[in-house]
């Protein structure tokens, strides 16, 4: 039996006084999945989780069927892209990039190769000698996303990764997106408050509410009318305002 | 200009007032130092014993910043990146020395290096009371505190999701501090190194309890001043005064230098601020 890219069993965790309550969640292989909540609803800590951040919490968390917790965060072959993209600002844009291959001590020739093909994919050659204090909102996050990718990861994970971009630059990411992952074929897993985003990215979307996962649906189905009151009301919202728009 | 000061309001007028009193009070206390030794300054440098303290203050405060960023960057890093039992209580022993008298720390030490203990030390050819191991150890248990609670402030700005994206990335622990901890505290690092290095030159009270103020054998730069006021050579007192003085604009220079942002990691670069 093929172990799915993410489990979650029966997940709780307290942090100070918000609670992720009773997660159950299954990710196959390759598939790309949205998490979708208001803000506060615990989308970014449930991201953490499965990438074992946290320590102290009940219930289980696993990548391809291990308790990520037992596997050492630098063998877990994830690649995180925080909504502020988190990189390191005392870097160059190359140096970010190639900083996985950096710390797996491969040659000097190798990193330029790859980093030119990362480079040529998120279009981000220009920037390459930049410093991240000198990129525009989608610069940094192409350069996120190039440095998450470039040691070909089989899951990542993105937390709000299009909230700071205009709309035809989110439009350039979606595309680019879906493009890397044809081309890497890893599993996306990725938070987002935008009813659009999840339905455009996603083949699945679980609905997160007030620190609990209430259902999970097909993307061409979020919004279908269901038992859960809070669902139907969030989703509403989400639908008028496509309508309106 | 008159445009300029009417949106100074009342409170903004008054504590500009007291900064002013604040400047005038600081730079009488320079000036007097400045006025009264430069001219001693030249002839002081002829001065066999002033070279010494010169030469026994470079060397001493340097071996003791040494000694305690060695110290430190662990400690900081165990405080700030682990979690072990009793946590707190630990940092508020490694800090208590923050709140005690240097003459009272001076006095712990010369207990401890007169005890059974020191004297086996001084057996195994490591002296420390009346010699200048003694005032390394005063100047390194004097700075210690103050350079773990710099650093530690330094490691806690350091954004923690910054290491775990490197972790992700595939790099340990080790290579985490070395490749993003260490590189982002920098800045505050260089500046805790050089305000450690000015202390340790200025240190005197636990100093002077460890290994009293003997001529050319303990004597520092501020021994020097004591040693040179007691017995009534005020230029000489003034000159060492005045060499001190020197070192520490010197040290506030490089502090403010080093603490400047670096313009290329920057958008606003081109910003006139």
């Amino acid at each position: 039996m093929i172990n799915p890219m993410v489990e979650i069993k029966d997940y709780s965790i307290q942090l100070g006084t918000f609670q992720l309550n009773n997660i159950n969640l299954s990710i196959s292989e390759k598939e790309i999945f949205a998490v979708l909540g208001r803000t506060g609803s615990g989308k970014t800590v449930l991201l953490e989780s499965v990438a074992g951040f946290y320590r102290k919490f009940s219930g289980a968390v696993s990548l391809q069927g291990k308790p990520v917790v037992d596997i050492p965060l630098e063998k877990r072959q994830i690649g995180f892209v925080y909504q502020d993209f988190g990189l390191f600002h005392h870097m160059s844009v190359y140096e970010n990039i190639t900083y996985g291959l950096k710390i797996q001590r491969k040659d000097k020739a190798y990193k330029k190769e790859m980093a030119d093909k990362m480079a040529e994919i998120l279009s981000i050659g220009h920037i390459m000698n930049q410093y991240p204090g000198t990129l525009s909102g989608g610069e940094r996050q192409r350069t996120a996303l190039a440095r998450a990718l470039i040691l070909n990861p089989k899951l990542l994970l993105m937390d709000e990764p299009f909230s700071s971009l205009d709309p035809s630059t989110k439009e350039m990411m979606y595309q680019q997106i879906k493009k890397i992952h044809k081309i890497f074929g890893c599993t996306i897993l990725f938070v987002t408050h935008d009813f659009n985003e999840a339905q455009r990215m996603a083949d699945r979307i679980g609905i997160m509410v007030n620190g609990e996962l209430r259902g999970i649906r097909n993307s061409a189905d979020l919004f279908e009318d269901c038992q859960d009151q809070e669902i139907n009301q969030f989703l509403l919202g989400g639908y008028e305002r496509r309508i309106i728009v | 200009m008159k445009e300029r000061f009417s949106v100074f309001s009342f409170f903004e007028i008054f504590t500009i007032i007291i900064t002013i009193i604040v400047i005038i009070f600081t730079s009488v206390l320079i000036l007097a130092i400045v006025l009264k030794g430069l001219p001693y300054l030249g002839q002081a440098f002829y001065s066999e014993e002033v070279r010494f303290a010169v030469k026994l203050s470079l060397y001493t405060a340097s071996i003791s910043t040494i000694i305690c960023m060695a110290l430190a960057i662990p400690t900081a890093y165990a405080l700030t990146r682990t979690s072990f039992p009793f946590k707190k209580v630990c940092q508020m022993i490694i800090e208590l020395p923050l709140s005690m008298p240097y003459l009272v720390l001076g006095l712990s030490l010369l207990i401890v290096f007169s005890s059974d203990f020191g004297k086996a030390l001084k057996e195994l050819g490591f002296k420390v009371v009346f010699d200048k191991n003694g005032i390394i150890i005063a100047q390194t248990v004097v700075n210690l505190p103050y350079v773990i609670r710099f650093i530690r402030t330094a490691f806690q700005e350091v954004d923690e999701r910054l290491e775990f994206i490197s972790g992700s990335l595939g790099a340990t622990k080790w290579e985490r501090f070395i490749t993003i901890t260490l590189p982002l505290s920098k800045n505050a690092i260089i500046t805790t190194i050089i305000l450690a290095w000015s202390r340790g030159l200025g240190e005197f009270g636990a100093t002077l309890m460890l290994v009293g103020a003997t001529r050319m054998k303990t004597e520092t730069l501020t021994t020097s001043v004591y040693l040179n006021l007691a017995t009534g050579d005020t230029g000489a007192s003034m000159a060492s005064a005045t060499i001190i003085l020197i070192i520490s604009l010197i040290s506030l220079f490089l502090t403010n230098w080093i603490g400047r942002k670096n313009p290329q990691e920057s958008r606003m670069k081109d910003v006139n601020q």
